[in-house]
Order: structure tokens, then sequence, then C-alpha cells
């Protein structure tokens, strides 16, 4: 281990400013050129905080040889820790709060036609009406309402259909043709006395629900 | 035409329909002259602890076919009637046992499809804890279609023993009707004993979700 050697008073005087430099001897006078040279030389030099000097250290190291094979790049740059900074306004947070209840509310059933749940079921309804203007049924389902489940005859061939989503059960119903002419349906299959007295008759359709026969099973089990 | 009829789907706006009291539901619908009349008939069937509902269905009924007053309110005391005798029915076989309405109602429709008393007892009785509906109406199928009353009610027992149970029992009423009508001909008693042979493999009428009603002609 070096010793550190003691200073001469003299040169330390001169250093101070309290002797005249001229009259230290030639060897101290040799030392203090120096020492004051050596002081200017870093009062020139702009002052490098630890920060600045280690990232300089960082740019100066040599990158990593990157693997070539772009599946294990990706896997790299997947599995390295990074880190993500997220700024957001209040307001946009807000906003996307709102986005995501909405999308997380919104029905999943498709929007090309009706869906039926595990105890209702789809019937769709069919009848040859040449010459009618319109056609709708009018049933249990509904009330007995009229204006609530028309059917279509968009080719103009007589032929008038609709399909509606209903409880799965018994039904009974009837055509309504021109808002006036009550029409049993002719191949219902099934009919009912409607009760009034003047032998006319309801159709009576009995709708299936979804629900597959094996659920059923199952669910007995 | 499927694709069609598919297009063509339409969704029945279901959620207006057996909302609030019957009095509200047939408020401005029913002739006021006819009103009282039902009021009280409903009235009677709640008292009775008889499901009200079939008898609301049949005001509205009668009353958007434009049906006149008395025989509006006659149709109306008829479903009563039917409602009180499906009772005793019910009651008879299920005895010591609260009664479901829905079983009252399911028997009171057998009866207006013209089934005998005797063969929904006894169809009843074969699953008293299970909706009648299914079993009741593959028995007035079988019955509209001339089988034998007794015989079509001795292959739904015996369809129901070999596991099916109901909406299954529907397709029973089907493959009898579809055996009836096969080619070379069968008589009714040749048709209900193939289809008992089938048990219980009997054929699905339909798909489980739809029922496909075929295009109809005339009117």
């Amino acid at each position: 281990m070096m010793a550190m050697s003691p200073i001469d008073p003299r040169l330390q005087e001169a250093l101070d400013g309290e002797r005249d430099p001229g009259t230290l001897p030639v060897d101290l006078r040799e030392a203090y050129a120096r020492l004051m040279g050596a002081a200017n030389l870093l009062q020139t030099i702009p002052a490098t905080s630890v920060a600045a000097r280690v990232m300089a250290e960082i740019h100066d190291l040599k990158p990593e040889v990157e693997d070539v094979r772009p599946a294990r790049r990706v896997v790299r740059w997947l599995s390295r820790p990074r880190a993500v900074t997220l700024r957001l306004r209040p307001a946009w947070t807000l906003a996307l709060a709102a986005g995501l209840a909405a999308i997380l509310l919104m029905p999943t059933q498709p929007m090309n036609g009706p869906t039926a749940g595990p105890h209702e079921g789809i019937a769709q309804f069919v009848g040859h009406f040449p010459g009618a203007r319109s056609v709708e049924v009018v049933g249990s389902f509904n009330d007995w309402s009229r204006g609530s489940l028309h059917l279509q005859d968009e080719n103009h061939d007589g032929i008038w259909h609709a399909a509606a989503v209903l409880p799965a059960g018994p039904h009974e119903y009837m055509f309504v043709v021109d808002g006036e002419r009550w029409v049993p349906d002719p191949l219902a299959g099934r009919y009912v006395d409607d009760g009034f007295g003047a032998g006319r008759e309801n159709s009576l359709l009995i709708v299936r629900p979804t629900q597959t026969f094996a659920d059923e099973d199952a669910a007995r089990r | 035409m499927k694709t069609a009829l598919a297009l063509l789907l339409l969704a029945v706006p279901l959620a207006a329909q057996n909302g609030g009291g019957p009095a509200s539901r047939l408020a401005g619908r029913v002739p006021p002259a006819a009103l009282p009349a039902i009021d009280s008939l409903i009235a009677a069937a709640v008292a009775e602890s008889l499901p009200s509902e079939p008898l609301v269905q049949k005001a509205l009924e009668g009353s958007a076919k434009g049906v006149p007053t008395d025989r509006l309110v006659n149709g109306v005391r008829r479903g009563l009637l039917q409602l009180r005798e499906a009772r005793v029915i019910v009651g008879r076989a299920m005895p010591d046992q609260p009664l479901p309405e829905a079983h009252i109602a399911a028997v009171a429709a057998a009866i207006a499809r013209g089934l005998d008393p005797a063969i929904v007892e006894r169809l009843l009785t074969i699953a008293p804890n299970e909706s009648p509906g299914p079993v009741l109406h593959a028995a007035a199928d079988l019955v509209a279609h001339r089988f034998n009353p007794d015989s079509a009610a001795d292959l739904l027992v015996a369809a129901h023993n070999k596991g099916l149970h109901g909406i299954r029992l529907l397709d029973v009423a089907v493959a009898a009707d579809h055996e009836l009508q096969r080619a070379g001909g069968r008589t009714h008693a040749e048709a209900l004993a193939r289809v008992r042979a089938l048990l219980p493999n009997v054929p699905s009428a339909d798909t489980p979700s739809t029922v496909t009603r075929r295009a109809t002609k005339g009117s």
C-alpha cells in the first residue's frame, strides 16, 4: 500500500495564495507549477454524472449476437421481461370501461333469426293463399292479438310463411286472411273444437323444445 | 324455399303476453256486455283453485273472432266446466296430493280434444308426477286417427314402461299413424302391434327444436 507523503508547508502556503511562488526553492517551484496545471485542467472538463457515465458504458457494450431463426427470436422477444408504461386520461378510461360493459351486455344471439331457448321451439307457419293481400297467425301464444305475426309472400306465388320462437307445448291458432277470414291450417294435423258452438275448429300445434332427447335422458339420470 | 324461410324468421313478441291480471288483459278486448259474466266465471275459477289462464285465453279468442256475446260467455263457461271435470279426474289419479294447476289444465285440454275421461285417468296414473300433456295429446292423436282408445292407451303405457317419456310419446303416435299409411295397408291393430314391437326405438318424428309445417293448400 502506498503511503501518502506530507506536503511541504511552504508549497501549501503558495497553493493557498499566502506566499509568493517566486520565493519557493526550485524543486518546490516545479511541484507548484504541476499542481496548478492540473487544477486548471480539471476546471476546463465538464462535470460528468454517474448516470451519464453508466449509460455511456451501456452504449459501448457490444450487442449480443442475435439468433437468425425467426421462431427463436419471437420466443425470446416474448419471454424477455419488458417495462411497459401505460398512461390513460380518466376520460378515456371511462370510455374504455363503458365499451367493455356494452360488449359484455350485448345479446349473443345471432341477428339473422330467432334462437330458441331450452324451453322453447321454433314454429314455422306456411300456407297457400293465392291472391291474398295479407295473412297472419293469431293464437294462444300471442293472446289472440292481431298484428304480431304476419306471414310473408315475397315471391308473390301465393305461398305465405313465417317462423316464430314459441314456448314448448301446445298452442291453438288460426290463420287470418286479408284481416277478416279466419282459416284453420288444413295440414296442422291436430284440431280442437273452439267451444263457441258454431262447429269451428282451431288448429293445434305442439312445439317441441330445443333441448335434445339425449339431454332429457341425461337430466333424468 | 328453406333459405327464404330462414330469412323470414320472425320473433313473436311474447314478452307482452300474460302481463298483468285477467281484468287488465280483458279490458278493451272483451265486449263490455260480456265482461261482467266472464269476470265472474274467472273469479269462480280462482276461488276454486282452478287455473284461470285457459278461461282468459278463451275470452280473448272469442272476442278476437267476433263471437256474439251469448256464445262467447257460453264458451268460457264450458271451459270452466271442463276444468272442474279435470280437477275431479286429477284428484282421483293423485289422491292425497296437492293438485297441480298444470295437470288440471292439461286434462281439461284433453277433454276438449274429445279424449274419454277414463282413458285420461288411466294415463295420468302411469306417471302422476310427470307433466301429463304429451301423453294425453299422444292419446288424443291416436284416437283422432281412429285407433281404439283402450288399445292406444295400452301402447302408450307400454312405451312409457320401455323408457319413453314426455314429448317422445308423441313420436309413438306419429309412428302408429305412419304404419297405418304404409303401402299395402295395415289395419289399426296391425299398426299398433308393429309400433309396440319397435319400442322403445320409434323414430323421432321431427328435429327436437322445430315444428315444420308443410305448405298448406286450399282454404
